[in-house]
């Protein structure tokens, strides 16, 4: 009963005296509205999903997702395959979490670097996401007996102090991007079409004029069968 | 005071997140703008140039498709007389503008300049001079789609090419398979998106690296032009044989039940069917189109510079960029790629080779068979075996990569093409001898492109004087204009938005 005497007390030294309630109040809902528009401007809900194309709310993610865009790793991996972990549900939503307020700090901040590189964190999370997928093949017991010092050189450095195309490619900096405009949400209309609208209007059209005029006959073939 | 210190935290704590808000909306502006193309594209654009201001690399790379220096080991990507290297194509062609002129085709960049300067296209004079129909632009220049857009499909293929020859002067480019709003690849040509139809299918399906040779398989294919469609009465109206399939004996079986035929033959008097260029068709029977592999892969290999990569727009053969084309799958020497393709090629070229000169012959024995007196009734079956073997060994040459496409299907047709035509002459030998022939029918000399187009009745010299006049006289009139038309829209000038 103390405890709930307390927390009365506690939440009674909370509120504002009786004049104050209503400024209060609607300083508390601004709050809490602004809160949620900022959610909603900042497409929150969008980091909980695996799609590449939330790293690009930021533009100076671009190059990244440009270059990802390009590459094999477009068809089987998508962001966080390699750079959040996958070992289990905690650890990639925490890990997640912590490196997406880490950017939008240091984004907000207006401190992001010509050249993004990856973090000790985030580098040990990419290593073990290669490892992940290509397990079979650095640890083929063809390959431990025929190339030497194999062991060794995969264990002893990242896979990209070798494979260094992979996938950003060498060079990439925010001033690499030049023009280009890729089907990332904001410049894609909803209802988007691979054929022109003139073109689309005349295939409709003629549609609609084959379902009323008769199929055309076929002549007879002057060449016999 | 506590109660006014918590008030005074969460006005602060409020405006702090509307600073947050502003930022947020701040850099959501910048990203519209960051990496943006400068210039408005408007409607729909037929100047490569004007899209280059956007795409630099693109396009500069695109420009290289003006490049002739390519030699394989039978193609090139300059002008290589054909009728001069393979004679009795002449024969095979008689009567069809084919025999009159026929080049190793150039590069995109070339494309309106090449259909202007062939002999095939006559020398039109005036608006509506001329044998050949507007469809044949269809396929030369960006303008096809803005005319297309602008007059009607129908009414754009109801014209002469005379007709339209100052509003078609941009060769093949971007505006041919991008959009310019998204540049995600579009396919602007009616004829694919309504054999998709005919076939019971949707292009709209196709995912994007389907698109990546579906916007190829706009033009490179095969066609025909159907006249008189109802409904499009007077239209030459282009369409692909597709309905029944893409094999060379389904799309043979689709001319054969409309009784199609290009062109008769005034030899042998054939009703012919030229192939035009079934590379999708062909390609897609390879062993590369079963693994996935588009057109672009190979033709427009990825690229880097400056720390960019992109698409190289330098359309041409692979063998001219092996290191950026082949080697993203195949580890090998680059010696080693290339002669296993050209030792696909040299192999299909012994049959095609042996195929045509069969075919010249059986044209020629044929017209002794007329001329001998044989009837309709005795032609009939040998007549059948002429059009197919010419139209299968066409089907396998015309596209000139598919050797290299699908060397295996390749062969069978030619295989295939090589006993109708035996069997052909079989018959022609057994007629010739009851006529009272019985002996080998005399030749001109299969060697020589002049000889045999005077054997057809063709007075090429006069021809190519008349041809030489119409370039230095009527086709700069068509540029002039042609530029002065568009020099109403060119950005920097007044009347367009520059962002």
């Amino acid at each position: 009963m103390t405890g709930s005497s307390e927390n009365n007390n506690f939440l009674q030294r909370l509120l504002p005296p009786r004049k104050w309630r209503m400024a209060a109040t609607i300083a508390v809902g601004a709050f809490l509205g602004l809160g949620f528009y900022i959610l909603k401007l900042s497409n929150a809900a969008s980091y909980l999903s695996d799609d590449p194309k939330a790293c690009v709310n930021c533009h100076v993610m671009t190059p990244q997702y440009l270059t990802w865009n390009k590459s094999s790793h477009r068809e089987v991996a998508s962001c966080n395959d390699c750079h959040v972990p996958q070992d289990n549900f905690f650890n990639q939503y925490y890990f997640k979490a912590m490196d997406g307020l880490y950017h939008s700090t240091i984004f907000t901040l207006r401190a992001e670097p010509e050249v993004i590189k990856a973090r000790e964190a985030s580098a040990e999370v990419i290593q073990n996401n290669c490892i992940r997928c290509h397990d079979t093949r650095i640890t083929d017991p063809k390959l431990m007996a025929t190339v030497e010092d194999h062991e060794v050189h995969r264990t002893d450095r990242t896979c990209w102090e070798c494979h260094r195309e992979v996938p950003h490619g060498r060079v990439k900096s925010l001033s690499s991007v030049g023009y280009q405009i890729e089907p990332i949400p904001m410049y894609e209309s909803e209802d988007r079409d691979v054929i022109p609208k003139w073109l689309r209007a005349f295939i409709e059209e003629t549609d609609e004029e084959q379902d009323s005029i008769a199929a055309p006959q076929k002549s007879q073939p002057a060449i016999p069968e | 005071m506590k109660n006014w210190i918590l008030l005074l935290l969460t006005i602060i704590a409020v405006f702090l997140l509307a600073l947050l808000a502003n930022t947020i909306i701040d850099r959501k502006a910048e990203a519209r703008f960051a990496y943006q193309p400068k210039v408005e594209i408007e409607g729909i654009e037929p100047r490569d140039s004007v899209w280059g201001l956007n795409y630099p690399r693109q396009y500069q790379s695109y420009r290289k498709t003006a490049d002739t220096t390519f030699r394989g080991l039978y193609s090139t990507s300059g002008l290589a007389d054909v009728l001069d290297d393979q004679p009795e194509l002449v024969v095979l062609w008689a009567g069809y503008a084919f025999s009159k002129d026929y080049n190793q085709p150039r590069g995109h960049a070339h494309a309106v300049t090449d259909i202007q300067a062939t002999a095939r296209i006559g020398s039109p004079w005036t608006k509506g001079d001329g044998p050949m129909p507007s469809t044949c632009w269809t396929c030369k220049s960006t303008d096809v789609p803005r005319l297309m857009n602008e007059m009607g499909v129908t009414e754009f293929y109801s014209q002469k090419l005379s007709d339209l020859g100052s509003e078609v002067i941009n060769p093949i480019g971007c505006a041919d398979c991008h959009d310019p709003a998204t540049m995600n690849l579009t396919i602007t040509r009616p004829a694919l998106v309504e054999a998709f139809e005919a076939m019971g299918k949707k292009v709209t399906d196709a995912s994007h690296q389907e698109m990546r040779s579906l916007v190829c398989a706009q033009c490179h294919v095969e066609y025909y032009f159907a006249k008189d469609l109802p409904g499009k009465e007077g239209a030459q109206y282009l369409t692909f044989p597709w309905k029944d399939g893409l094999t060379v004996e389904a799309m043979e079986e689709y001319y054969d039940n409309i009784d199609f035929a290009d062109w008769i033959h005034p030899l042998s008097k054939t009703r012919m069917i030229k192939a035009q260029h079934p590379d999708y068709e062909i390609f897609q029977m390879g062993v590369h189109a079963k693994r996935g592999v588009s057109c672009a892969d190979c033709h427009m290999p990825y690229k880097t510079e400056g720390g960019q990569k992109f698409t190289d727009h330098h359309i041409g053969s692979p063998l001219a960029n092996v290191e950026n084309s082949c080697f993203v799958c195949h580890r090998e020497k680059k010696e080693d790629l290339v002669s296993d393709v050209y030792e696909r090629q040299r192999k299909i070229k012994e049959g095609t080779g042996y195929l045509q000169k069969q075919i010249a012959r059986a044209h020629i024995e044929a017209k002794k068979a007329w001329d001998l007196g044989a009837t309709e009734a005795q032609m009939a079956d040998i007549l059948r075996g002429i059009r197919h073997a010419q139209w299968r060994w066409d089907f396998s040459v015309a596209s000139h990569g598919a050797a290299f496409h699908a060397p295996l299907e390749t062969s069978r047709i030619v295989s295939s093409a090589t006993g109708k035509i035996q069997e052909a002459r079989i018959g022609l030998t057994r007629l010739l001898a009851e006529l009272g022939h019985n002996e080998p029918v005399e030749m001109p000399d299969l060697t020589s492109k002049e000889v045999l187009q005077k054997y057809i009745g063709l007075d090429m010299p006069a021809e190519l004087e008349s041809k030489k006049r119409f370039l230095e006289e009527v086709v700069p009139q068509w540029l002039k204009e042609g530029r002065e038309r568009e020099a109403a829209t060119l950005p920097g000038n007044n009347n367009r938005k520059i962002r």
